[in-house]
């Protein structure tokens, strides 16, 4: 009966339905967004200065406030990395338009994480408590939310859902 | 439990205002003598810097000096000069030496690392002791040749007897010395070990000898601005070490100065006095470096406190018993100056203004805006102590526009007739600086 109707009829409903899905699922291979592996690559950086910060502040030997400098700049420059790819998914057509609950969460630990950079090149005690501690504590919990969203600020162009 | 709450959010606002804050530098003059104006200390996110650009001194270029005062070029082309010394014969031992170099343990270090090559301040130093020759009173050369060649950072010399002793970085080694020999080949023997390292972030060894020359005096500054680098690399560091000239045997004589550049004897009481740089990036106008009488066993604050018992809070742990101890320095010169070379004047015949006292070399530094020091100033002694304010004597080494640098005086000598010997490390010259005669 139905085999029969959709011969009759091949722009049926549920035809158009799997053909969609299909082309979805292509596209979501062919066309990943470039940028999602930087975001989260850069997010473990800045997340792991949070922890380097925490032990420095637990134990006061210095190494672990200079790694914190050195794990905030290298995420900073992989985040830049990262943007650069946003702005080409965009304008390519790879993914849609921006999640912009994902982008501000993002965008706001990055730049919490500039701040925090400048913060970091003091010297001693003050580089890291109070303030750059605090800073990497919120830029941290900003990026486990947009970890747990899937790192993408983009939603999907086939099929309009999010991420 | 409401203040703990909002505790996140009074440190979010702290982070944005310090931002958008700049402060503003005082008059230099507020932080002269024993009681300098001390403001408020600040954090940055961007410490308040200058960087002058470094540019040769043109043909005829050359610093200003006081009234009464000309000045000449006694030797150009140097390898970055810092220590002048005159031998008893006369002739004069420039050092032509920077520091070992340092590894840069965080991205900040990249961007010092740029800021000192635009100041002129990354010269390679030449590791050796030049010596020049000639007749008092007309200031051209008849010699000017290697006199200690493969020293490691040489910074410190003083002759005892027959021996000169020559501090590099890491050691104080004794070589003998023969009246007018103009080149000493032996490899120098070891008298003792100094505070050196892998890391070696004030890598100066000032030096002079007690009276009678049965001891030796080492400046050793510390291996950070404020312990950034961890204490571990602080053992022995920031001190003034008493040396036995003949032994070699040798124990912390003061601690808790920063970085003491220049140890020397006031003339009239025989005490030990020395010019420390303080600690830099909490503000324009902190912490004033100083000209102090050092005390045996004595402890001058860094890195728990400055000027006393202003607690640093970028040092942790604190200690408070020591702060508590902290000695006052004497003199204030105001803050980022840099001094470099403490001279005592011993009568000399440049001016009767300058009979007594101290001429002060102020390198300068890149850690304020607008730049302070860059000049050599004069501090007059009454009765062994520092007094009045300081008079500048040469200037000029910064262009007009206050942000191009021609030289930055370091070292300071007096040679046989009485002038005044200025070594500069950016315009790479030795400066001679003198009384106009009668009737010239």
């Amino acid at each position: 009966m139905l085999e029969q109707k959709s011969s009759e009829n091949p722009a049926s409903f549920n035809d158009l339905r799997v053909e969609q899905t299909r082309r979805s699922i292509r596209l979501s291979r062919s066309a990943a967004p470039l940028h999602r592996g930087f975001i989260s690559a850069g997010a473990v950086l800045l997340i792991a200065a949070f922890g380097t910060d925490y032990i420095y502040y637990a134990a006061a030997l210095w190494q672990w406030a200079n790694f914190s400098a050195w794990l905030i700049t290298a995420g900073l420059i992989v985040m830049l990395v990262a943007v650069l790819l946003l702005l080409i998914d965009l304008a390519t057509g790879r993914a849609g338009r921006l999640n912009t609950i994902s982008f501000i969460l993002v965008a706001a630990a990055a730049s919490l994480s500039l701040v925090n950079a400048f913060v970091h090149s003091r010297d001693a005690w003050t580089s890291v408590v109070p303030q750059g501690i605090f800073l990497s504590a919120v830029s941290t919990i900003l990026l486990v939310i947009a970890g747990a969203r899937g790192w993408t600020l983009t939603i999907s162009r086939a099929t309009g859902d999010r991420p | 439990m409401r203040m703990t709450s909002l505790r996140p959010v009074a440190t979010l606002i702290s982070v944005v205002t310090l931002a958008a804050c700049s402060s503003r530098a005082g008059d230099p003059a507020r932080q002269y003598g024993p009681d300098p104006y001390l403001p408020e200390a600040s954090e940055y996110l961007l410490p308040p810097m200058s960087v002058p650009k470094a540019i040769d001194w043109k043909a005829g270029e050359m610093p200003t000096v006081s009234a009464g005062l000309k000045v000449e070029a006694l030797a150009t082309g140097l390898e970055h000069p810092r220590t002048l010394y005159t031998l008893p014969n006369g002739d004069i031992l420039v050092f032509e030496t920077n520091g070992p170099g340092t590894e840069a343990f965080r991205p900040k270090d990249f961007i010092a690392g740029t800021v000192k090559a635009r100041a002129g301040a990354a010269g390679k130093g030449g590791n050796r002791i030049t010596l020049l020759r000639y007749a008092t009173g007309d200031g051209q050369l008849e010699l000017r040749t290697v006199f200690i060649d493969h020293l490691h950072s040489p910074y410190g010399i003083v002759l005892v007897g027959d021996t000169l002793y020559v501090a590099n970085t890491d050691a104080i080694l004794a070589f003998n010395y023969v009246p007018g020999t103009t080149r000493i080949t032996s490899p120098g023997v070891t008298l003792t070990e100094l505070p050196a390292g892998r890391l070696d972030h004030h890598w100066t060894k000032s030096m002079t000898a007690s009276a009678d020359g049965s001891k030796l005096y080492v400046g050793v500054g510390s291996n950070s601005n404020i312990t950034e680098n961890g204490m571990d690399v602080e053992e022995g560091r920031a001190a003034i070490y008493e040396v036995d000239r003949l032994t070699g045997a040798k124990r912390i004589f003061a601690s808790g100065t920063r970085n003491p550049t220049s140890v020397a004897f006031e003339p009239q009481t025989r005490q030990l006095f020395a010019v420390v740089n303080e600690r830099d990036e909490i503000g324009p106008d902190l912490v004033p470096d100083y000209l102090t009488s050092i005390r045996q066993g004595g402890f001058y604050g860094w890195p728990y406190s400055y000027w006393g018992s202003h607690v640093d809070v970028r040092v942790h742990p604190q200690r408070p018993e020591l702060v508590a101890q902290a000695i006052k320095p004497d003199y204030g010169l105001s803050s980022h100056v840099a001094p470099l070379s403490l001279l005592f004047s011993e009568g000399q015949h440049l001016s009767p203004a300058f009979a007594n006292g101290a001429f002060i070399s102020e390198h300068g530094s890149w850690d304020r805006s607008p730049l302070n020091g860059y000049q050599v100033i004069f501090v007059s002694f009454v009765n062994g102590r520092p007094v009045g304010r300081p008079i500048p004597v040469v200037t000029g080494f910064l262009g007009k526009d206050n942000e191009t640098v021609h030289g930055r005086p370091v070292g300071l000598a007096l040679d046989r007739g009485g002038a005044l010997l200025v070594a500069d490390d950016v315009g790479n010259t030795v400066w001679r600086v003198s009384a106009i005669q009668p009737g010239t």
